[in-house]
């Protein structure tokens, strides 16, 4: 077993690659069991070796695409401490929150026949207790949306204002209206410790939806 | 934003929005219009 420095072998995109990927798939999954777009659109998929439901649409996927792009550089970098899907009612107001916590250690023991069975496994058990959540929420009122939220610092969020990482994808700082929360619920859903991401799920959901 | 440091603490999000729920309805709608009429061509 070796010890390895974020450095070595790009660990930083490794770590990267394999938390996109995750997110992609954890976040067509939140959009079907929380019902913020029609059932029809979604089809059985296996990942992470179990049944998950993924969009079919087009223009959703690409935003899907898009948003993770934008994200994988502070991932890169350990810069993204929190990625928040924000689930907001008809008046652009945060129903629900799940946010996905991250931290990635400064230094690695891995071994790299145990490092992707292992983080799959973990993710897998995450990925399960995203397609129960529903049965510890309420239901949301009809006609909600959904954004994504990254937590980083100044210096990162002023990098990723000035490079697009994508054309015509910019981000901007979020206001009170996306971020606050009245009399909001703390469930937390799944907490992950691997040797390269730790990582805690958890939904704030507001106490009177409707 | 929170301030914590020098380097502050800051929330960011795409400036494009999700298409809607309507939006994609509507294309769900004329998906399934298609899917039919390329059934009946097929069976014709």
């Amino acid at each position: 077993m070796a010890t390895l420095t974020r450095q070595d072998l790009n660990f930083g995109q490794v770590v990267a690659d394999i938390l996109c990927e995750f997110l992609e798939v954890a976040i067509h999954l939140i959009l079907y069991v929380r019902e913020v777009y029609p059932s029809g659109i979604f089809q059985k998929r296996k990942k992470y070796n179990v049944p998950v439901q993924m969009s079919c649409h087009p223009e959703l996927n690409q935003y899907i695409q898009d948003t993770l792009h934008c994200v994988k550089p502070l991932i890169e970098k350990n810069e993204a401490e929190k990625v928040v899907v924000v689930i907001m009612d008809k008046e652009h107001h945060p129903v629900e929150r799940f946010v996905f916590e991250i931290s990635q250690p400064p230094l690695l023991s891995i071994s790299s026949e145990t490092l992707l069975s292992h983080v799959e496994q973990l993710l897998r058990a995450v990925i399960l207790k995203i397609s129960v959540c529903d049965a510890v929420l309420d239901n949301n009122p009809p006609g909600c949306t959904f954004t994504v939220l990254v937590h980083t610092r100044e210096a990162a969020a002023r990098n990723m204002e000035k490079v697009q990482v994508i054309k015509d994808f910019p981000w901007i700082v979020a206001d009170e209206q996306e971020v606050h929360m009245e009399e909001a619920k703390l469930i937390p859903l799944k907490t992950m410790t691997s040797d390269i991401l730790k990582m805690q799920l958890y939904v704030e959901e507001k106490t009177q939806k409707t | 934003n929170l301030s914590s440091g020098s380097d502050q603490k800051m929330i960011m999000l795409p400036c494009k929005c999700a298409p809607s729920p309507e939006q994609v309805q509507l294309w769900l709608q004329a998906k399934k219009q298609y899917e039919c009429l390329q059934r009946d061509k097929k069976q014709t």
